[in-house]
């Protein structure tokens, strides 16, 4: 508290002379970009003064500014302008210059503070909307991501209908809590949480006999988000540039602002896409000889005999399938629709959209639906006083299939793996599917009556107001509020029915869950920039902060299903959870942030922080930040003609990682018997003293910009510390508890990222932008308090994580080492990663636009052949590779127990992650149409890898630590779409 | 205008302050904490312990019949997706039996949580004001009961490797006992229990208890338990003294007894044991030898019942179904006379008082619609026929292999495949070395 008192003072201090009145004149003009263009929205400011305007959708504007007065001029995609008012200057014609090297792109620094990226400390990422919906758009909004942030690890978890995807932000933050980053959008925390809808009561993926589990493959909730309404997005890899957003900033922030409201003549749009949606890739199935299948009988001679009997009878009826094509090798039709109006005068101005996106699976039955609203509304309610309301409605639908892993035969995946080409799994002709004899599930039958579906409706509102609170001519002092809400309800909904082959105990499940949500989160802040003169610009910011969670999970388990009904009331069993999650985080912070003769900024902050989840919910933690960059170019002895811009810069910040709901407690939960309620101690210790855990970093790196601003590079090295990680340590379980939350040591990342931006070509005829991306991340555990167990996956036989002091926190361990040992067989971290985004235009109408992505190095756990070879249906499984000469199916099943080796691979990558070409017409055939775009693009379209399953990119585990582990996932997809869009 | 600053100022400051003042703690949403039962709990909440302790024995209980089942050769447990029901219990190739793998972690976990929940409760009836000290005895004894018999199931897992019985305090466990310490461990718990039901009021609700819940019955259950336990420890005397004081009866039912029960009510669990005839893929199949060992028209054949068409997996093969539990609500039983019977025919053989022993030996005999024992009357013959006829007589109720342990016979157990091996116990889980 003391600190904000001091720093308030400070405030007082600065706060100084009148506005002077001097003389006026107008000013009118037009800007244009190198083609003559009009740029509408165009930003024009009086130097030191918050008095501006914008351009309307014709470049123009007019200005009333005090003689003498310095004009800056900005948009989005510049560079910036000044122009100096002079007396005969009274209408101008300014050409804007493309910012290739986005020197001038503003980016965010504080909670209500921004500069200019050539004064910026930190590396911060940026997305525009171009980069991100404009090549190759893919289903939803987190598929978006992929592959185009530089220090990140993103990794899609499943290809089933509505994603699920996996962000990390310079290596792993965190072994067991959040690895995610924080969503902000237009000021709201948007929740990103995932919710299991209780398949593990089928699948028994987890043992245990528990209904929901981390294998359930849920969709994110960030994928509800619309990337069509999405005008830029940055991202705060690490606590350097986090550190403001305190206790929920350790995995990172992603700060999403949608599209805003443009001044001037309503402009109506209209986009359509078509497109279709496949498996990228079939893995293939084993062909069967009248041999092969008797020799799935073992040693079983009658069984052996009988299995021969009926590959020929099948063989001779023209019987023998290609299941996995069956299932997996269909086509899904998918279309998109989006509407957006955008307007407004110089009070008001707004933007709507209305978007409906509907796909097809290629699991039949499977699918994707999201239906979005949004209303953003700007209004200067005089001249000192705007205010700001983004307002977004979705409702969304995913129909998911059952994929992953499973203990009870159940899902697609395993069933097809224990189901040999000769079986007959087609329905008779009165539609009776047969049983399966090979598995415990008839994936065909299966995939006809079962659901799995998540669908939800949610509502998410943000208010921005902006006040200045009081003006002079060196001194501007606002007061912004930021906040809103974000509530959704998701009903999840899965259905197995009676007539199912595994549904002979159970006789049809119904699994019904619905969960509410809110999240609610404001700041409230003053923020005082001050120019006592040209050398000197200080903006000085504080104010306090909160958010809240409340979540509320129903899930109901009906089993003995009255046949075609689904509600649970229709059942002879029913079991019930329930499971809440509330929190309150509130702190405040300050910050200061100098920039002396416009080439060094400094910058210094501090925010505090407590939390509910906290064993003290108390106690306030406190995560300083301060960062320094040098632009060496604006200093008076740079005199070098080569190099337009050289930045130094240097950054420092702490946040921190709150425990999970409920960690300090030692709970009783219910066991219940006969009728009669049961309490039984928790197998999960509680941990009263628990504590954030808390990330410090530390980042440097330059800036360069070479040859008039069309080439640019970047360099950056990080190294940041978590302290205090949070674990679920292994306790004896003879003390009763089998885990216990603790903070368990320490771990290091560091890393480098390289960017390079440039414009090799720039004729009138030919424009090429190209940036090329290099980063890579090395981590360390550096103290362990616990001895290393395995964590992740399925234990050492068949690969797992292990943290250990002194390795890397994702190495993968298993079984074979020489001796008996324990050998390490991979790393899910990538050796490195690059991409490169190109977009060149032909005569100003041609656009080809395309992603590359590689990830080099960095492991899988494959499970998935192995299912296979028990199955002993694996495509490979006849081939000899092997030195002893058998079959190469059974050499991997004798290897099982004696090595893990086979199942840790390298999943590399060379991905062409979006390709996309687009005709803009310039000749429009009536007169109320203003434009007209037609576009085809492929999304994940070819893939370069040696990886031995569906695709390098799954995660059994969902979102987690441990990423990479492949059991037989739903495929990942690839898609062509045509695009039209039809202008206003 | 500096004014109107200080008044933002003020403004901002206070409203910090009123932040700083409504510190939150929502507490535990979702369940009570254990410090709740601690403070003098009620009669309601004691029986909520009593209740989640008996629930809780049923934890992984299927794991454990499947492990001991599938070692002693009882039983085959094949699985789609979990090859170590072949390879690790049964030994294929190279394969031994993993110290941090499920079937050992899982069911010895689940076993301590009840000796947990069995130290609540007797540490929340002592703390409690609200009952009288004869029902405070039934509570403790009743604790102290259940947590001797979940102590066994752990041992006859690890054996000679013993087992940890000191756990009262998580944060100082006592060290891991041998087999014969724990052992008597185990059966001391059991008399102090004996004594704590002299003069107790039970007064709680025991699903599949019926006939045994109140402070008579429940000591005959202990005594079961103890005869049991005795049998273990061959102190056969001791076993008979504990079988007069147990429910034991040498014309009853062989289904009296106590047991675990199963429902589709809310919270409740179905039998795991239970599997219907004639799967694919997740299957419990007898072990061939069970059918082919069997004497002609013994009605107990009827426990594993012919399938329409053999399964197998791994070259191993099975034409019969385990068809002891047969529906997702049959109750496993914990201890009932027919083995209370046949623990009375080893004790006699073993005090060498034959007639008795052929006596209760032919009890079994008839009942299951075979001819009365006709062969020699001996020690060792008699101990053979005994281990037979817990053979069937205790079919996949966990049993055989801890028999054959006993009396170091485990090499006469069938080999399927030229490398299986017959594990002669589970080794500590890693985590509790």
């Amino acid at each position: 508290m003391r600190n904000l008192l001091l720093y308030m003072a400070i405030l007082i201090g600065v706060a100084s002379p009148q506005w002077l009145v001097a003389q006026e004149k107008t000013i009118t003009g037009r800007i244009v970009d190198a083609n003559g263009n009009p740029v509408a929205a165009t930003s024009i400011f009086v130097v030191q003064t918050s008095h501006g305007t914008t351009t309307d959708a014709e470049g123009r504007f007019k200005i009333n500014v005090p003689a003498n007065a310095t004009l800056t001029i900005t948009a989005t995609g510049f560079k910036s302008q000044t122009i100096k008012v002079t007396e005969n200057l009274n209408d101008v014609q300014v050409k804007l210059e493309e910012d290739v090297t986005k020197l001038d792109e503003i980016v965010v620094t504080g909670l209500a503070t921004s500069v200019k990226r050539r004064n910026l400390a930190n590396s911060v990422a940026t997305i525009s909307a171009k980069e991100l919906n404009g090549i190759a758009p893919p289903q939803t909004f987190d598929a978006a991501l992929e592959g185009k942030i530089p220090g990140a690890y993103t990794n899609m978890n499943t290809g089933a209908p509505g994603g699920g995807m996996s962000v990390k932000l310079r290596g792993v933050t965190s072994v067991y809590g959040t690895t995610q980053p924080l969503y902000v959008v237009d000021g709201v925390f948007m929740d990103n949480s995932t919710t299991s809808a209780g398949l593990n009561f089928v699948t028994n993926a987890q043992g245990g006999g528990s209904i929901t589990s981390n294998q359930d493959n849920p969709s994110n909730r960030i994928s509800d988000l619309r990337p069509e309404d999405v005008e830029n997005i940055e991202i705060l890899k690490g606590a350097s540039a986090a550190a403001i957003y305190g206790s929920k900033a350790a995995a990172g922030v992603v700060i999403i602002t949608t599209k805003r409201g443009k001044q001037g003549r309503t402009k109506i749009s209209i986009s359509q896409d078509l497109g279709f949606v496949k498996a990228r890739k079939l893995i293939g199935v084993r062909t069967f000889t009248a041999d092969r299948a008797a020799s799935l009988g073992g040693t079983d001679t009658a069984l052996s005999a009988a299995l021969r009997d009926q590959f020929l009878q099948a063989e001779a009826a023209g019987h023998i399938y290609d299941y996995e094509k069956e299932i997996y090798g269909n086509t899904g039709f998918a279309r998109n629709t989006v509407l957006s109006i955008n307007g407004g005068t110089d009070k008001t101005d707004f933007y709507f959209s209305a978007a409906q996106k509907d796909e097809q699976g290629i699991v039949k039955n499977t699918g994707f639906r999201n239906t979005s609203l949004r209303l953003n509304v700007d209004h200067k309610i005089n001249d000192n006083i705007k205010i700001g309301v983004s307002t977004n409605y979705i409702n969304g639908s995913n129909d998911r299939g059952l994929t992953g892993n499973d203990n009870a035969g159940v899902t697609f995946g395993i069933a097809l793996a224990f189901t040999p080409s000769f079986a007959e799994l087609h329905p008779d002709s009165k539609g009776n599917f047969p049983n399966n004899p090979f598995s415990a599930s008839n994936p065909l039958q299966t995939i006809a009556l079962m659901r799995n579906n998540e669908s939800i409706n949610r509502f998410l509102t943000g208010i921005n107001i902006d006040a200045i609170l009081h003006r002079s001519r060196t001194s501007l002092t606002r007061f912004v509020a930021r906040g809103g809400f974000d509530f959704y309800h998701l009903a999840t909904d899965a259905q197995f029915p009676a007539a199912l082959q595994f549904q002979t105990v159970n006789k049809g499940t119904s699994l019904q869950g619905s969960t509410q949500n809110l999240n609610t989160n404001f700041i409230l802040s003053l923020v005082n920039t001050l120019n006592p003169n040209e050398k000197l610009s200080l903006i000085t910011s504080a104010g306090i902060t909160q958010e809240t969670g409340d979540y509320d999970n129903l899930l109901n388990v009906a089993t003995q299903v009255i046949a075609g009904q689904s509600n649970v009331n229709q059942a002879g069993a029913l079991t019930a959870t329930q499971f809440r999650a509330k929190f309150q985080n509130s702190g405040f912070f300050a910050q200061e942030e100098a920039t002396l003769i416009d080439a060094i900024t400094l910058t210094g902050g501090i925010r505090f922080d407590r939390s509910s989840n906290n064993g003290d919910a108390g106690k306030y933690y406190a995560y300083p930040k301060a960062g320094l960059s040098w632009n060496l170019s604006k200093m008076d002895f740079w005199k070098s003609n080569l190099i337009d811009n050289l930045k130094l810069r240097a950054a420092y910040g702490q946040a921190s990682n709150v425990p999970a709901y409920g960690s300090k407690f030692t709970s009783m939960v219910v066991s219940n018997m006969a009728g009669y309620p049961g309490s039984i101690v928790d197998v999960q210790q509680g941990e009263p003293g628990i504590k954030p855990e808390r990330q410090t970093e530390l980042e440097a790196g330059f800036d360069v910009s070479l040859l008039n601003g069309r080439l640019g590079f970047e360099f950056t090295y990080y190294r940041k510390y978590i302290y205090d990680f949070l674990m679920q340590n292994n306790l004896q379980p003879s003390s009763g508890f089998t885990t216990q939350w603790l903070n368990a040591g320490d771990l290091r990342n560091q890393g480098v990222e390289i960017g390079l931006n440039a414009q090799p070509v720039s004729t009138r005829k030919i424009r090429w932008n190209t940036s090329v991306n290099f980063w890579l991340n090395r981590s360390l555990v550096t103290r362990l308090t616990i001895p290393p167990v395995p964590q992740g996956a399925f234990g050492l036989v068949i690969g797992a994580f292990q943290i250990e002091q002194g390795k890397s926190a994702t190495q993968i361990l298993g079984i074979g080492g020489p001796g008996g040992s324990i050998a390490t067989w991979g790393d899910q971290e990538p050796r490195f990663q690059m991409n490169t985004y190109n977009e060149i235009t032909f005569f100003n109408k041609l656009s080809l636009r395309f992603l590359i992505h590689w990830k080099k190095g960095g492991d899988n756990i494959n499970l998935t052949n192995l299912q296979s070879d028990f199955g002993q249906t694996s495509v490979d499984f006849d081939k000899v590779t092997n030195k002893q000469g058998i079959p190469d199916g059974y050499y991997r099943l004798s290897q099982i127990g004696v090595t893990a080796q086979q199942f840790v691979q390298d999943a590399s990558y060379l991905r062409f992650r979006e390709i996309g070409l687009y005709y803009s017409f310039t000749k429009l055939p009536v007169r109320y149409v203003t434009g007209l775009r037609l576009g085809v693009s492929l999304n994940n379209y070819f893939t370069i890898t040696k990886y031995k399953s569906y695709d390098p990119e799954v995660s059994n585990f969902g979102t987690g630590f441990s990423t990479g582990v492949d059991v037989d996932p739903y495929p990942a997809t690839k898609r062509a779409d045509f695009h039209i869009t039809i202008d206003f | 205008m500096k004014r109107t600053l200080d008044l933002y100022i003020i403004f901002l400051i206070s409203l910090s302050f009123t932040f700083t003042a409504c510190k939150k703690e929502y507490g535990n949403l979702n369940n009570p904490t254990v410090e709740d039962f601690l403070l003098n709990a009620s009669r309601d909440q004691l029986n909520n312990l009593v209740i989640g302790t008996a629930s809780g024995m049923r934890n992984n209980l299927g794991l454990y019949l499947d492990n001991v089942g599938v070692i002693g050769r009882e039983i085959y447990r094949f699985s789609g997706a979990e090859p170590r029901y072949t390879t690790d219990l049964l030994g294929a190739g190279s394969s031994t039996l993993g110290n941090n793998n499920f079937y050992i972690t899982n069911p010895w976990a689940a076993r301590y949580r009840v000796v947990k929940n069995c130290n609540t409760l007797i540490e929340s009836a002592t703390g409690s004001s609200s009952i009288s000290a004869a029902e405070k005895s039934g509570y403790i004894g009743f604790a102290r009961t259940i947590k001797a018999y979940q102590l066994l199931l752990n041992l006859n897992l690890t054996d000679s490797n013993g087992i940890r019985v000191d756990v009262a305090d998580p944060a100082k466990l006592g060290s891991i006992v041998d087999l014969n310490t724990a052992l008597t461990d185990i059966s001391n718990l059991l008399d102090s229990a004996k004594t704590d039901f002299a003069g107790a009021t039970v007064s709680f609700p025991l699903p599949g208890f019926d006939g045994f819940n109140d402070a008579a019955g429940l000591l005959e259950f202990n005594r079961a338990l103890a005869a049991r336990v005795a049998i273990y420890r061959q102190q056969w005397s001791d076993a008979l003294t504990d079988l007069n004081e147990s429910f034991f009866d040498l014309n009853g039912d062989f289904y009296i007894g106590l047991s675990h029960v199963f429902g589709t009510g809310s919270g409740d669990q179905l039998n795991p044991a239970f599997f219907p005839q004639n799967q694919n893929g997740e299957v419990r199949l007898a072990h061939p030898s069970f059918a082919a060992d069997i004497e002609a028209n013994d009605d107990r054949i009827g426990k594993a019942t012919l399938r329409n068409a053999p399964a197998s997996n791994s070259g191993l093969s099975s034409n019969r179904d385990v068809w002891v539990y047969t529906s997702s609500t049959a109750p496993i039983y914990i201890i009932r006379n027919e083995e209370l019977i046949l623990i009375y025919a080893e004790a006699k053989i073993q005090t060498n008082q034959l007639p008795d022993a052929v006596a209760a030996l032919n009890r079994i005999r008839v009942s299951h619609n075979l001819a009365p024992y006709g062969g020699a009357v001996t020690q060792n013959a008699l101990i053979t026929e005994m281990l037979n006829q817990r053979r069937y007589s205790l079919f996949a109720e966990g049993h055989r292999w801890i028999d054959m342990r006993r009396y170091n016979l485990l090499s006469q157990l069938p080999i399927d495949r030229p490398e299986d091996d017959v594990w002669t116990e589970f080794p500590l889980p890693l985590t509790e070395q």
